[in-house]
């Protein structure tokens, strides 16, 4: 009986090691991870200093550099930066501009949609893409004062600094 | 000497109030105040103009005009906002944008791989777009028609997908990011009902960024 046991506990943890393995195989490399990163966005345009912030990590924003869920987007003085989501939604800033990017879901055939910002301080130009033709109520760009709800356009914000 | 600063001081005053007074006289009503925190509607890159709405602490406003603005705290009832005012509050911001995403349909032979040869030529010129970007991010999606079981036409529009990315990376693309997706048949083009043959479902939707 107690050899049953053990012989179960023994064929269980190799049924175990075998998922695990499975899994692990089936784990991306890191250079199938550079080719398809878990990007919603990429950086298009940059002009002095501008730095994209995500989960700590603080990398000064070139053409290319890709923008994740939780990113912080921050643009220094007389810098401006330009990024153009999967949805196809664009945003760019002018100078002394702080955006982070709370929530990104697109998934059209699924219906799962949603678009959060939020923009601490500076300038915005924004100018909407599919989700907020598709569900623009998924759509928000939070600031210090008010929600700025999209209803399928372009538009420009400004926050100005609390100091 | 104290007495006569007390009237020039008193003098000036009143002077101060009395152009304050014509200023408030010579318009009717009060000038709108400065905008601080505020959006503004702008039309769209394709001419159309949408809706902005906008939750303050203060109040909603709903901005249906372009070149309309809003405090975002949404005190106030929207203000027509000058050209001169957008373009030194934004004209960084909108210099800053990028170019715009350009979109192409490729069709396919009835149940392959094949592309039609209209679909054919039509990959050159997107190679040639996609190489004229600075930097490119492009999503590759296949669709099928409803003519079939969803799984399989899930399958069947991925592998398109995928016969097309190989395609585009072969002929130059190589180091471009591509992400490849299937819609199957839950995103059609021109809604029909199941089973039904439609070419202009069987596509591969390519997007340039």
């Amino acid at each position: 009986m107690i050899q049953s046991g053990k012989f179960l506990r023994a064929l269980s943890a190799g049924i175990l090691a075998a998922v695990v393995t499975s899994a692990a195989a089936q784990t991306p490399s890191p250079t199938q991870q550079a080719t398809t990163p878990a990007a919603i966005g990429y950086v298009k345009t940059v002009t002095g200093q501008a730095w994209v912030t995500t989960t700590g990590q603080r990398v000064s924003a070139a053409p290319g550099t890709p923008i994740m869920i939780g990113s912080q987007l921050k643009t220094m003085a007389q810098a401006s930066l330009g990024v153009t989501f999967k949805d196809n939604t664009m945003m760019s800033f002018g100078p002394d501009t702080e955006l982070t990017v709370d929530e990104y879901l697109y998934d059209p055939a699924q219906s799962q949609l949603k678009l959060g910002t939020s923009l601490a301080r500076g300038s915005l130009n924004y100018v909407s893409g599919v989700i907020a033709k598709l569900k623009p109520e998924g759509v928000a760009v939070k600031t210090p004062t008010g929600i700025i709800g999209v209803r399928g356009t372009q538009f420009v914000a400004l926050v100005e600094d609390v100091k | 000497m104290k007495s006569i600063q007390h009237m020039m001081n008193h003098a000036c005053k009143l002077t101060l109030a009395a152009v304050a007074l014509a200023l408030l006289g010579a318009c009717a009503a009060p000038p709108p105040p400065p905008p601080k925190s505020y959006v503004a509607l702008l039309a769209s890159p394709d001419g159309s103009v949408g809706k902005v709405v906008v939750q303050g602490q203060r109040g909603e406003q709903v901005l249906a005009k372009a070149q309309q603005g809003a405090l975002l705290d949404g005190s106030q009832p929207p203000f027509d906002v000058s050209a001169e005012k957008l373009q030194s509050d934004f004209g960084a911001a909108m210099k800053a944008r990028p170019e715009l995403p350009e979109q192409f349909l490729l069709y396919f032979e009835l149940g392959g791989a094949q592309l039609t040869p209209e679909s054919k030529t039509l990959m050159t010129r997107i190679v040639e777009r996609a190489l004229a970007r600075q930097s490119v991010d492009m999503s590759v999606i296949g669709h099928s028609d409803t003519q079939g079981a969803a799984n399989a036409n899930e399958a069947l529009a991925l592998k398109r997908a995928t016969a097309i990315a190989e395609q585009l990376r072969e002929m130059g693309l190589k180091d471009a990011v591509l992400a490849v997706e299937s819609h199957g048949e839950r995103n059609l083009l021109v809604p029909t009902p199941d089973e039904t043959a439609e070419p202009r479902n069987r596509r591969v939707e390519i997007t340039l960024r």
